[in-house]
């Protein structure tokens, strides 16, 4: 502290606090809004939310989120992205590390290529292959296919993988490799032994990133899916909403539940889920 | 780096790439290549029926239809628009935050968490907000300003920008944390020095903040241009594209005129373009900034 003391300070004037908290307190405002409405809301009658919309509710409606989980379907629909984003980044660490394993450990003609070639697949916007996806999916009779939306959901996140798990295995000591090679090593037994280990952070870094996007993605769902017991959650919500879009205070429950997950996953990995954002856009 | 020397060592590692590179290929650079061919035929959508070559009559269709058109002007509005105030307020809140002031972790957190939700949750949180009998309306009524109440997703002066003030709610938080990271690596001699020369808070901000800063900015202003064009999900929530198709980004419009309409080659025709500006906005932004660092 007493060194911090000495240092110079810029000059803060009374009006330039009164200034920093208003703006703060002002956009509080405007970003709690809607979300301490739908949360007042889902506990809220139906005609509580239209009369009284800043209230309190008389009697707490936890009817709502049972109507929600039980007779909406948001229960299946839970499940179902549970597995779907589950496997996808389960699938994601496997190749992506491999993968990067090969890319950013050895020398060999091509390495550069391929690199390239796999970065290649960020420039390309999901809407642009919807029509060719849609037809492979009518041609191979692949609907409702779940192993092929979680495939399609791996391609198009093996790019970001890819590149943040190279760039961290290229930051690794070559000590423990170059030993483990002496012993007489096969390269399957570094990567699994001492590769993968080392990689945790960044393996936990990628794998937040493509849960959240499996969780949240509607658009390959819209072509994969018409089963209503297979649909993700982001998806079963319209559904919900497009079936019973009166029901207001089970659907205002539904929200709840839908941003729930990746709720908790901000607040328990803070640090990674921004950490990990900043370091896949410097990149970019 | 370890040198690759035989042919036996060349097939183990080609083992290891061997099920990103299966994947990536046959989900994502099949369907891109099947997305070009796609925007020179015409296909009825059912499966295994055949295809027509049509050159380049989809991208001219694309260009005459008025739906499309429309599409871009609502796509141009959202990309200067989100342009125009995601950076600038996320630099300020950033600016702020980065003071540790009084909880500045709980401002922080509440200004990030939308950027986690899925955006159809967001758009129908957004929706019911601004239903007619919605709570931004009776909010204008308590302040009063009841006279300005309306149906603001559904009359065709207000639908747009309503979703367009969305998507920056929606944004803000991405911005902010990025920035907040490039504000980290400035060094706080550098404030110090300028406090000596009896710099204050504002002068600071405007000559050393945003300067310094300025790759990140680009950066951010990158990626909120290439966001913008690609929007998709909040419109699909909130609209759907209505009133009357009013609302439609490119994105939208190619969904819907793929999959309501069965018209696949100028979805096809308009995926590319899709493409096409987003390559065309990295390229520009990445030709600006290069020239900047020359400098």
């Amino acid at each position: 502290m007493s060194t911090m003391n000495k240092k110079a300070k810029v000059k803060q004037n009374p009006g330039g606090i009164v200034a920093k908290y208003a703006f703060l307190l002002v956009m509080a405002f405007v970003f709690a809004m809607p979300m301490v409405f739908t949360l007042l809301s889902s506990v809220k009658t139906k005609t509580e939310i239209f009369a009284k919309p800043f209230d309190l509710p008389a009697v707490f409606q936890w009817g709502n989120y049972i109507e929600a989980w039980q007779a909406a379907n948001m229960s299946r629909y839970f499940i179902n992205s549970i597995i779907q984003a589950g496997a996808t980044v389960i699938v994601l660490a496997l190749v992506s590390s491999m993968a990067a394993y090969v890319l950013s450990r050895f020398q060999f003609k091509g390495n550069k290529f391929l690199v390239l070639f796999f970065m290649l697949g960020m420039m390309v916007p999901m809407h642009t292959v919807l029509v060719p996806v849609s037809y492979i999916i009518g041609t191979l009779n692949l609907k409702n296919n779940i192993p092929a939306l979680v495939l399609i959901y791996v391609a198009f996140s093996l790019p970001f993988s890819i590149m943040v798990m190279s760039n961290f295995m290229r930051g690794v000591n070559h000590s423990l490799e170059e030993a483990a090679l002496i012993d007489g090593a096969t390269y399957f037994q570094i990567y699994r032994k001492v590769m993968l280990p080392l990689c945790v952070p960044a393996i936990s870094t990628i794998s937040i990133f493509n849960f959240l996007s499996a969780w949240n993605n509607i658009l390959f769902p819209l072509l994969f899916i018409n089963d209503k017991n297979l649909k993700p959650i982001a998806l079963g919500l319209l559904n919900f909403n497009g079936e019973r879009g009166s029901d207001y205070g089970p659907l205002m429950a539904a929200i709840v539940i839908t941003v729930a997950v990746p709720l908790v996953m901000y607040l328990l990995f803070q640090e990674k889920v921004e950490g990990g954002l900043a370091a896949g856009a410097v990149k970019e | 780096m370890i040198k690759v020397k035989n042919n036996k060592m060349r097939m183990t590692l080609a083992l290891f790439l061997l099920p990103a590179l299966l994947i990536y290929i046959l989900f994502q650079i099949v369907p891109l290549i099947g997305a070009v061919f796609f925007s020179f035929m015409e296909w009825n959508g059912i499966g295994g029926s055949a295809l027509q070559f049509v050159g380049v009559k989809n991208y001219i269709g694309a260009f005459q239809n008025p739906d499309f058109i429309l599409s871009l002007k609502n796509m141009f509005k959202m990309v200067v628009f989100s342009v125009l105030f995601h950076t600038p307020i996320a630099l300020v809140m950033a600016a702020v935050i980065n003071t540790k002031c009084k909880g500045y972790r709980i401002f922080k957190a509440l200004f990030f968490v939308p950027t986690v939700f899925p955006l159809t949750a967001v758009g129908l949180m957004w929706y019911f907000v601004f239903m007619p009998t919605g709570v931004f309306n009776s909010f204008l009524k308590v302040i009063g300003l009841g006279g300005v109440a309306q149906a603001w997703l559904v009359n065709p002066a207000t639908a747009m920008n309503t979703i367009v003030f969305v998507n920056i709610w929606a944004g803000v938080g991405y911005y902010m944390v990025i920035l907040l990271a490039g504000l980290t690596t400035i060094s706080e001699d550098v404030y110090e020095a300028a406090a000596i020369d009896g710099a204050n808070k504002l002068q600071c901000f405007f000559q050393i903040t945003v300067p310094m800063l300025k790759p990140t900015i680009a950066m951010c202003i990158l990626m909120d241009i290439i966001g913008s064009v690609k929007v998709f999900d909040l419109v699909f929530a909130m609209t759907g594209g209505g009133p009357n198709g009013l609302t439609n980004l490119p994105t939208t419009l190619m969904y819907n005129e793929a999959f309501k309409y069965s018209h696949y080659g100028l979805g096809s025709a308009i995926g590319i373009i899709i493409m096409v500006i987003c390559l065309a906005g990295t390229m520009l932004s990445n030709k600006l900034t290069s020239k900047k660092n020359d400098e």
